[in-house]
């Protein structure tokens, strides 16, 4: 409960700070969400470049939504940048007219992903990496609801709640999206290795 | 594969991270921008009042709200007069102090204590005033008005300490008869007629049957040393409030020779004079 305080006091705190325009609070904002929203963008566009020029966007956006107080549904800092993400993703789309191209682009080896491991040893490693990109291979193929709530539960560890709040549905539908999402993920997954 | 090991492998892909020269450069970048939109760095007065909201947004369930407010309204009241005991007469924060100092009155509930209290904080109101008029570099023709003012502060607070200290010697005078009851003989029914030692006419009429009937069942030498010790300590209880008497008479005259000294512009030693005053109704208290 008290956590629970500590961190509504703290989200609240940095967004008024932002709204005053401190730069510092932009600069902590982006600290410590950059990566996630990376990640976010990166698994659903599939391209390093894009992915690193939308999440530039994306932070820009999200100050200047808070600037003009036109984002006031979203209730935390966290939410208000997937939401922003989310909408950039889908100029994104809008932009290059399909997504064929962003399937595809997983794969290619000259935008493997930076996978950072520590203390393990090599064949474990390979291992590892052979199932990581098999997974990786197989997450542009899930519907877009399917991969944004994979993506943000078991990538990004949002809570249920978060999840609900970006997505804009309620906690019991998140639960069987997810549950649905899962398993289709992973029968793609399967299918793969049996071939 | 079960859904554990799979979601453990999803988990990995948490590792997954932007390049650090791009996320450096990036973070370059984007300040650059943002701070040519006006962004700034926040004063601590707005951070402070920032912090205050937030935490009064983040507690807005009723029940930690009535908490902070029972918090603060505490606090305030036990340690405000504190915070602000160092600010002198002629500071802006002034007001502040005397409402803390009011505040901390109202927690008080025996009135002794808190005439007492009063009395104390307008004895230190009046002495802080003498050493702010006693520094030449306040008092100059620059700042009459405010020393006018301070003047007529000045004249108030000793009316006031004197006001607690005479509503002391009344409550302890009435003390004083109460007492006398115990202090004076019994006559052979039990009854006992109060007349106290200024000779007043007696005003309570009390019966000492319930102690005569307990003495006597426990025989002669108990209701001896229970006579005795009733009038010795009613005895005690006499001279304690017939000394706190004396005090707060001899109070109020030094409070007098203050104000007389101040008067003739002797602020120095007006000043050790309520600081004298102030010692007094200390060791009253």
């Amino acid at each position: 409960m008290a956590a629970n305080i500590v961190k509504k006091f703290k989200d609240k705190q940095t967004l008024s700070k932002l709204k005053s325009h401190d730069k510092e609070a932009f600069i902590a904002v982006y600290d410590n969400h950059v990566a996630e929203i990376y990640r976010f963008v990166y698994f659903k566009i599939g391209r390093k470049e894009e992915a690193n020029d939308l999440t530039s966007m994306i932070f820009l956006k999200a100050w200047n939504h808070i600037q003009n107080n036109s984002l006031e549904d979203a209730k935390t800092l966290r939410a208000l940048l997937y939401k922003v993400a989310r909408n950039s993703i889908v100029d994104y789309y809008r932009e290059t007219g399909s997504k064929l191209r962003v399937t595809s682009s997983l794969d290619d080896e000259d935008n493997r992903i930076e996978v950072v491991d520590e203390g393990i040893n090599p064949q474990d490693k390979l291992d590892r990496e052979a199932d990581l990109e098999l997974i990786k291979s197989k997450l542009p193929l899930l519907k877009e609801e399917y991969r944004d709530v994979v993506i943000m539960k078991f990538i990004n560890d949002l809570t249920l709640e978060e999840i609900a709040e970006i997505s804009g549905k309620n906690k019991g539908n998140v639960r069987v999206l997810l549950h649905r999402a899962l398993s289709a993920l992973k029968e793609l997954v399967e299918g793969s290795e049996k071939v | 594969m079960t859904d554990r090991d799979f979601i453990t492998k999803l988990n990995s892909l948490q590792k997954t991270a932007p390049d650090q020269a791009w996320l450096k450069s990036n973070r370059e970048l984007l300040l650059t921008q943002i701070s040519n939109s006006g962004a700034e760095n926040l004063s601590i007065w707005k951070t402070l009042v920032i912090n205050f909201f937030s935490l009064a947004k983040a507690s807005v369930r009723p029940a930690y709200a009535l908490g902070i407010f029972a918090l603060v309204l505490i606090m305030g009241s036990l340690f405000g007069n504190q915070v602000f005991s160092n600010v002198k007469p002629n500071d802006s924060l002034y007001i502040a102090r005397i409402i803390s100092e009011k505040a901390k009155l109202n927690t008080i509930l025996n009135s002794d204590s808190r005439d007492k209290l009063a009395a104390q904080f307008a004895t230190q109101h009046a002495q802080e005033i003498s050493a702010v008029l006693a520094d030449p570099k306040f008092n100059n023709e620059q700042n009459k008005n405010q020393v006018a003012s301070l003047t007529v502060s000045f004249n108030q607070e000793i009316s006031t300490a004197k006001n607690q200290l005479s509503r002391l010697t009344v409550a302890t005078t009435t003390d004083n008869s109460v007492v006398s009851i115990a202090d004076n003989s019994k006559d052979n029914k039990g009854l006992s007629v109060a007349t106290n030692p200024l000779g007043q006419t007696p005003n309570y009429i009390t019966t000492s049957s319930a102690i005569s009937t307990s003495t006597k069942k426990g025989g002669e030498n108990i209701k001896g040393e229970g006579q005795t010790a009733t009038s010795s300590s009613a005895g005690g209880a006499t001279s304690t409030l017939l000394k706190a008497d004396t005090s707060n008479s001899d109070t109020a005259k030094i409070l007098d020779q203050a104000q007389k000294l101040f008067d003739q512009k002797d602020y120095d030693q007006a000043f050790n004079k309520l600081k004298e005053a102030d010692q007094f109704i200390n060791a009253a208290n």
